[in-house]
């Protein structure tokens, strides 16, 4: 992109004249300050208000500086240096005609006919001395949406000009289903412009809109937040303690207490639900495993946690063109395919163990890496699987070590961050292996009480077990990958 | 146990990266990572307007998360300013540099990208004296920093500093050979004349393009190459080739137009201008065009956009920006030669750049002072090589001090170079020269 920058640059030296004029803040306050989206900028908006029989369009044209004193021969059209009321209105009427030729609206494909109505043409102060435009219009359709209808907006008005184009839609006794655009204007119908850093200019030039009968709620495309459990409550609200601490002055206390609270959201973050973790511990106990396999399955999950997401937070500073959300799904999916592969695994053996009890003497063709024991498989195998567990369960890195990570980053304390993302890992683990402990203790508790009921419960557990990794790796796998498509 | 846990580590490793090669957007240029290794953010490296509008909206989405990151909001800043060179929409210029304050402001010392990113804000803002101070403290930071030595060598180049910009351009090429080094490497060449070397170092740098954006910047710099030297279809064929690469580049549509009217067909030219200046009213472009009106009859069209580039370069100053060298040029196309004469020699007194010797030396011949327009208009030449435009001034001051054998020389060195070099001043060019060969 720097290249871009400088061969801009290159561009401007070559061609040796004065080519771009930028607007920059006022040193000096002017008399009146430029104007905000730069002096030749054509802005417009577009406001939609659906009725039951009508569709009306207020349309605001807001000309910079140039573009105004470009049109200034177009308005005073006897060229006498004067504009008098007649030019102006004759001005007002051109330009809304030509807008309403270019403002499409389509109910179900069929294009209304606009009856155009001038609304005001006046010129405002600009900077050095000159003017702006405000010229406002109004369409107006008969229509009838007593019925549901997709309506189809399209401003195509002067579309090769730079400015800002907004569209907002509101419902008057009929309600639009899920509004793709907002429903009050963002500029105050262009009178103020947003001026934060972190927004672009608008540039909306079509919507589609869904629209039924009722007054619904058609307030705009509002967000709601759920609040959530009381647990999220409680994660959500560390999670943004904790990002504080990062940013804050840094003594020993504060780093203490960061760690812990570290450890405490690692801790949260395995017991919430939806990272297939309570299938790893169903897993550790269907597989007979022992309190030691837990233990191994935390500490995987740990390392893959910390390492995914160092690795992660590196390339994510690394390029900004790396989209975070898409990485965390296509991670999503990789976990959940693993845990998926795992649960085969586990059928397999499970039909294995049964084939070589049962069909051993015909020669059957799994005969080859059959183990003494015939009730286990191999070592490997079961080693492989552990592993395959852990790196599932830590694989999906938690957005708010990652965010931690970044932070530190960002404010030069990378050692520290690398130390609460090491904590998160170690929280996660060890909710992990307290909960596969838990089953251990439970599983084993039961099948060392004789009883027939149980007995044949614990002989398809290997079978259930397999089936149930099996489908929770690939309901995992699908959730995910909707994100990834999304 | 150590062989799990080294497995673990590798394979976390490569399923983050298999996640993160699927997390990139496609199109991300080789040249990324070499842009990582010094030590600078990559940010979306030469994306087309659509893809660097997603660049701009993760950097937002990451920087709202994480306010504090400051090699973000430099990269934001930066690609701000590649938005507003791409859309010629200068509306990014003050939200590039409030990114780049903000970045400075996060971690005032040891921060060579925001200042790289200001250099440049600061070059496409004329403050060449500003930005070649940044690049240089940028420097002293990352000595290794190949944009640094990029907004360096423009600033160099625009202040008449031509050695050390082929020294800046000369690190760049050393230490990231690539688009940006080789089109900076290509005008150098041109300025020492060796058209046919820059044309083919462009080709070169062209061959490195991928971006719509960065073909359609290579084939105008092309075209332009071929319009010096006068050969019209190259020029064309470039420029259409440029269009067909990327549409929304405007100075192409000013090729095309100057093009069309030198083959005589005003009524394409004409238009060709009406349309850029309608979407980007430069003074630069609303004084060509007032030419070209003014050469084929159309005087009061021509005051008009003459009009509207003084308003432009009014608002300009008004918002505090200082270009007397297009002030100079205004008033020179007005026909106020003192006030030219005023502005360029303010202008030269910051920047001894070629363009500026020119236009002070034909201000001084408008205004009657031919001895020391002669001495400008030798400097001019001298610092920019084979310019018609410097040729023919240099030609028209010689021949009104009388030395009619160098003004023949450098008027049919002129229209030698380039017969239609400009609608207004070729005719005057061939009339004078007729006169003298009929003495």
């Amino acid at each position: 992109m720097r290249r871009l920058v400088s061969l801009g640059l290159v561009a401007l030296g070559a061609i040796g004249i004065a080519l771009a004029l930028p607007a920059r803040p006022a040193l000096a306050q002017p008399a009146h300050p430029a104007h905000p989206l730069g002096n030749f900028t054509v802005n417009q908006a577009v406001g939609l208000d659906l009725y039951p029989d009508r569709v009306a369009v207020t349309a605001i044209v807001d000309l910079a500086e140039l573009p105004t004193l470009q049109e200034r021969s177009a308005v005073d059209a006897n060229g006498d240096g004067k504009v008098s009321a007649a030019e102006s209105a004759a001005y007002n009427t051109r330009v809304c005609g030509a807008m309403a030729g270019a403002v499409a609206l389509r109910m179900n494909g069929h294009r209304v006919q606009w009856s155009v109505r001038p609304a005001g043409f006046e010129y405002r102060p600009g900077s050095a001395g000159l003017h702006t435009s405000r010229i406002s219009c109004a369409f107006d359709a008969a229509a009838d949406l007593t019925r549901p209808a997709i309506v189809d907006l399209v401003n195509g008005y002067r579309a090769d000009r730079i400015g800002w184009r907004e569209i907002t839609a509101a419902g008057h006794g009929v309600h639009i289903v899920n509004p793709s655009v907002p429903a009050r204007s963002v500029s105050d119908s262009l009178r103020s412009y947003p001026t934060d850093l972190l927004g672009s200019p608008l540039d909306q030039r079509s919507a589609r809109l869904q629209v039924e009968l009722g007054d619904g709620p058609s307030a705009g495309a509002t967000i709601h937040l759920s609040r959530g459990d009381p647990v999220s409550r409680w994660v959500a609200e560390a999670d943004r303690t904790l990002e504080r601490l990062v940013g804050g002055r840094l003594t020993p206390l504060v780093g203490a207490l960061a760690v812990l609270l570290a450890l405490a959201l690692g801790a949260a973050h395995a017991a919430l639900p939806g990272h297939g973790k309570t299938v790893m511990a169903a897993y550790i106990a269907g597989r007979r495993g022992r309190p030691r396999d837990a233990l191994t399955v935390g500490a995987i999950v740990t390392l893959t946690h910390t390492g995914g997401v160092l690795v992660l937070g590196l390339l994510l500073t690394a390029s900004a063109s790396l989209a975070g959300e898409v990485v965390l799904s296509w991670l999503g999916v990789a976990s959940g395919v693993l845990v998926a592969a795992v649960g085969v695994a586990m059928l397999l053996g499970v039909h294995h163990r049964r084939a070589s009890v049962y069909d051993h003497h015909h020669g059957h063709p799994h005969d080859h890496d059959h183990d003494h024991s015939h009730s286990r498989p191999s070592r490997e195998a079961r080693r492989l699987s552990l592993v395959g567990m852990g790196i599932a369960g830590g694989l999906v890195p938690s957005p708010s070590a990652l965010i931690v990570l970044l932070g530190a980053v960002g404010l030069g304390r990378t050692a520290f961050g690398v130390l609460l993302v090491a904590a998160y890992g170690v929280g996660m683990a060890a909710t992990l292996t307290a909960a596969g402990l838990v089953l251990v203790r439970v599983r084993d508790r039961w099948t060392s009480r004789p009883c027939r009921t149980v007995a044949r419960l614990t002989a398809l557990a290997p079978t259930g077990t397999a089936a149930l990794v099996l489908c929770v790796g690939l309901g995992l796998a699908g959730r995910a990958a909707l994100g990834v498509v999304h | 146990m150590r062989h799990r846990i080294l497995l673990v580590g590798l394979a976390a490793i490569l399923l983050t990266g298999v996640g993160a090669v699927f997390g990139l957007q496609q199109g991300v240029s080789p040249n990324a990572d070499t842009a990582q290794a010094s030590g600078t953010p990559a940010p979306a490296a030469q994306a087309p307007a659509d893809q660097l509008a997603g660049a701009i909206a993760r950097a937002q989405e990451h920087l709202r998360a994480v306010p504090g990151d400051y090699v973000a909001w430099a990269a934001l800043g930066s690609a701000y300013i590649e938005r507003a060179r791409v859309t010629a929409d200068p509306t990014y210029y003050p939200k590039a540099e409030g990114a780049l304050r903000r970045s400075l402001s996060l971690r005032p010392t040891g921060n060579p990208a925001a200042l790289v990113g200001l250099g440049a804000l600061a070059n496409a803002r004329h403050e060449f004296a500003t930005a070649r101070d940044l690049a240089r403290r940028a420097l002293r930071i990352d000595p290794y920093s190949a944009d640094a030595y990029g907004v360096l060598a423009d600033a160099q180049t625009q202040l008449g500093n031509p050695p050390a910009a082929t020294d800046a351009i000369q690190h760049m090429l050393d230490l990231r050979p690539g688009l940006a080094a080789y089109a900076r490497a290509s005008y150098d060449l041109e300025q020492e004349g060796r058209l046919g070397d820059a044309a083919a170092l462009m080709r070169r740098a062209l061959g490195d393009a991928v971006d719509p954006a960065d073909i359609a910047f290579c084939r105008y710099q092309l075209g332009e190459l071929a319009w010096r030297s006068g050969r019209l279809d190259d020029a064309e064929a470039e420029y259409t080739a440029g269009q067909a690469a990327d549409p929304g580049y405007l100075p192409l549509l000013a090729g095309q137009a100057r093009v069309a009217a030198a083959r005589g067909q005003t009524a394409a030219a004409l238009a060709g201008y009406a349309e850029l200046t309608a979407r980007y009213p430069s003074p630069g472009y609303l004084m060509e065009y007032a030419n070209l009106l003014r050469a084929t009859g159309q005087p009061t069209r021509a005051d008009e956009q003459l009009a509207l580039a003084a308003a432009a370069l009014r608002l300009f100053q008004a918002n505090g920006g200082t270009d007397d060298l297009g002030v100079a040029q205004l008033a020179l196309a007005q026909g106020h030669s003192r006030q030219a004469v005023v502005a360029a020699r303010g202008e030269w007194s910051r920047r001894h750049f070629a363009d500026v010797a020119d236009t002070l030396g034909w201000a001084l011949h408008q205004s009657g002072a031919n001895a020391e327009a002669f001495s400008y208009a030798q400097q001019a030449a001298a610092l920019g090589a084979r310019n018609c435009g410097y040729l023919f001034h240099l030609g028209m001051i010689e021949l009104s001090l009388g030395r009619n054998v160098d003004a023949r020389r450098d008027l049919s060195a002129a229209l030698a170079l380039n017969p239609h070099f400009s609608p207004l001043d070729a005719p005057v060019a061939t009339a004078a020269l007729n006169r003298l060969g009929s003495r």
